[in-house]
């Protein structure tokens, strides 16, 4: 019998996953920019976020840091918090019922190039985002941009490691939910709990303490921390519960979750693709087809 | 049935697939040779596509023997899966992909992949290159999946119920690109579907699966023959009965009959099933559960043919 050795070596094999991979994610960037639909739910939020900082007023506690440049902080880490949990997901899940990971699984090195795709896709989402929110209102409402170096330098970590803690997490919840509609509903509502709980908005103070105890387990707290510390002037830490911007606490929670985020999406992501099949995937577009979620 | 090492692509012995204890393949043996166009017939629910998904290597089967392009399809690599190219059912992915965008794309993960040009043309989609995905219709969706699926130059192409909802035109087209394919580039093609028509015009041999067992199986020929074996010889008695007798030699039974007879024997005919008449017998079996358990042996044997009672019409 004829072996399988005709492939190539790992190394060119690995070269060319990533080709494909960056391809991928180039086309689909691309795909998605021309996408009125999609482009208007992103676009949507920044505008939600521009309105919040126009109308809020007031100072944060006895600062002269306007009250709005905390809420823009805040609302930034929301929406990355957004990006990896519930955009990312619902990508995922749409594509494994349109049989996009079953396509992928059939073709040689598909996989690698799918997952470094996608990533490439919502880092460069959420990267885009977070960079219009704070130009558009730098410039439209007198926003807040970080100061010298070091401020940069913290947008950029806790931007990183906050991506880092929601995107394999994400990814594992897409592997695992049923289908799009239900994937909406089901990661929604504790994100709409955790926004609210999380201190992103208004300041974490003003939350009972057991609420404020279970939001710091998640990793949206940390995040809008982290960019309040990137984004605000040190005078403004007098208002987090701490009295300070516990930086290091902030990387350690959100290492804490990137490691646990990766550790449920490799076996997750692999058992997704492992399981589908040609009678999966038709078996989910007929249920599909039957809630009038797809033509038939 | 013998298959002979690297001519033989697929081998499959004693190959079984239960799901929670009801068996859905009771022991399948396939030779499937290199170049050949090979048709997997069965009703809906025989198990044609849990053994195509056990060969494509996306389903672990339960027990037997499985062996594809020489290796164990739960243990096939990527070089493994660059010689094998899929179709399925139900693929709608990439529905924003512009159709020349998606097919150069996936040409980029094959290390000899074919000019995505000169595919579409193959596939008469030229004219949709610039089309997107979600715009083309059923037929020509399928064609693009085609496409897809033999981008890589695969040694071995599986088509599952490639034409199911198609009209008779998307049906003729689809059938000519098989046919150009087999013929043409030489690939292997094992091809799954419920339509016998469709089977004895591509196939070069086929294999009647019913109730997850393998039936018969042989060329259109052999299949034909063996199932207008056994004739039916209908006449009406001098005392005005009806009779019916199934035989394997019609003319000698005529000719007993006629020694028999004083005279002309009244309604005499005699009738050769049809390959269709035995493939609709054994569904009918099957969906009226008697075959279900049964050994299935009055409609097989052990050579290969087929043979069996045919109903009346």
């Amino acid at each position: 019998m004829r072996g399988t050795t005709s492939g190539a070596g790992a190394g060119g094999a690995t070269g060319r996953h990533w080709r494909a991979g960056f391809l991928r994610g180039g086309i689909e960037l691309r795909h998605l920019l021309r996408n009125p639909k999609e482009m208007s739910g992103h676009l949507t939020n920044v505008v939600v976020a521009l309105l919040l900082v126009v109308y809020v007023g007031g100072e944060v506690a006895d600062t002269a840091t306007p009250m709005s440049h905390l809420v823009l902080a805040g609302f930034a880490a929301y929406l990355l918090f957004q990006i990896g949990l519930v955009n990312l997901p619902q990508m995922l899940v749409t594509e494994r019922e349109e049989g996009t990971l079953l396509r992928l699984r059939a073709t040689p090195g598909g996989i690698p190039a799918y997952l470094i795709a996608n990533g490439l896709l919502v880092v460069t989402v959420a990267v885009g985002t977070l960079g219009l929110l704070l130009l558009a209102a730098a410039v439209v409402a007198d926003g807040p941009l970080p100061r010298g170096a070091e401020g940069w330098l913290t947008l950029l970590w806790v931007t990183a490691l906050g991506l880092l803690a929601v995107v394999p997490l994400g990814a594992a919840i897409g592997a695992v939910l049923p289908n799009p509609r239900e994937a909406l509903a089901l990661i929604m509502l504790p994100t709409m709990g955790l926004l609210v709980t999380s201190g992103a908005v208004f300041p974490i103070t003003s939350l009972p303490a057991v609420v404020q105890q279970v939001a710091s387990a998640f990793p949206l707290k940390w995040m809008a921390q982290g960019l309040r510390a990137a984004l605000l002037p040190d005078a403004a830490r007098v208002a987090e519960p701490a009295g300070s911007w516990e930086l290091p606490m902030v990387a350690l929670v959100l290492t804490g979750w990137a490691i646990l985020g990766f550790l449920l999406a490799i076996p997750l992501l692999r058992r997704a693709a492992r399981r589908e099949s040609g009678s999966r995937v038709s078996a989910r577009l007929h249920k599909a087809a039957r809630s009038g979620a797809v033509p038939a | 049935m013998t298959g002979r090492g690297a001519d033989t692509v697929i081998r499959a012995r004693g190959m079984a697939m239960s799901y929670g204890g009801r068996d859905v393949l009771r022991g399948v043996d396939l030779d499937i040779r290199r170049g050949e166009v090979f048709a997997l017939l069965g009703p809906n629910g025989a198990g044609k596509t849990t053994s195509v998904e056990i060969l494509e290597g996306f389903r672990r089967r339960s027990r037997g023997e499985v062996d594809v392009l020489g290796a164990d399809p739960e243990r096939g690599d990527d070089a493994w899966r660059a010689r094998i190219g899929l179709v399925l059912q139900s693929w709608r992915d990439h529905r924003r992909w512009r159709v020349a965008e998606l097919l150069s794309h996936f040409a980029t993960y094959y290390r000899r992949p074919r000019d995505p040009a000169a595919l579409l043309e193959l596939v008469g989609l030229a004219e949709q290159s610039d089309q997107q995905v979600e715009r083309l219709s059923g037929g020509q969706r399928r064609r693009l999946d085609v496409a897809l699926g033999i981008v890589g130059r695969p040694e071995l192409l599986f088509l599952d119920e490639p034409t199911t909802g198609f009209d008779p035109r998307a049906r003729r087209e689809f059938h000519t690109l098989v046919e150009r394919l087999a013929r043409e580039e030489g690939v292997t093609v094992l091809l799954t579907t419920h339509d016998l028509a469709e089977a004895e015009r591509l196939a070069d041999r086929i294999a009647m699966l019913v109730g997850g067992r393998i039936r018969a199986s042989g060329t259109p020929a052999e299949l034909a023959r063996s199932a207008a074996a056994r004739a039916e010889v209908r006449w009406t008695g001098d005392d005005g009965t009806h009779h019916r007798e199934r035989t394997r030699d019609p003319s000698r039974l005529v000719w007993e009959l006629h020694r028999a007879a004083a005279g002309p024997i009244a309604d005499l005919e005699v009738r050769r099933p049809t390959l269709e008449d035995t493939y609709l017998h054994m569904v009918q079996r099957e969906e009226g559960g008697a075959g279900a358990a049964g050994s299935g042996a009055d409609v097989e044997d052990r050579n290969g043919t087929v043979s069996g009672e045919v109903s009346a019409a």
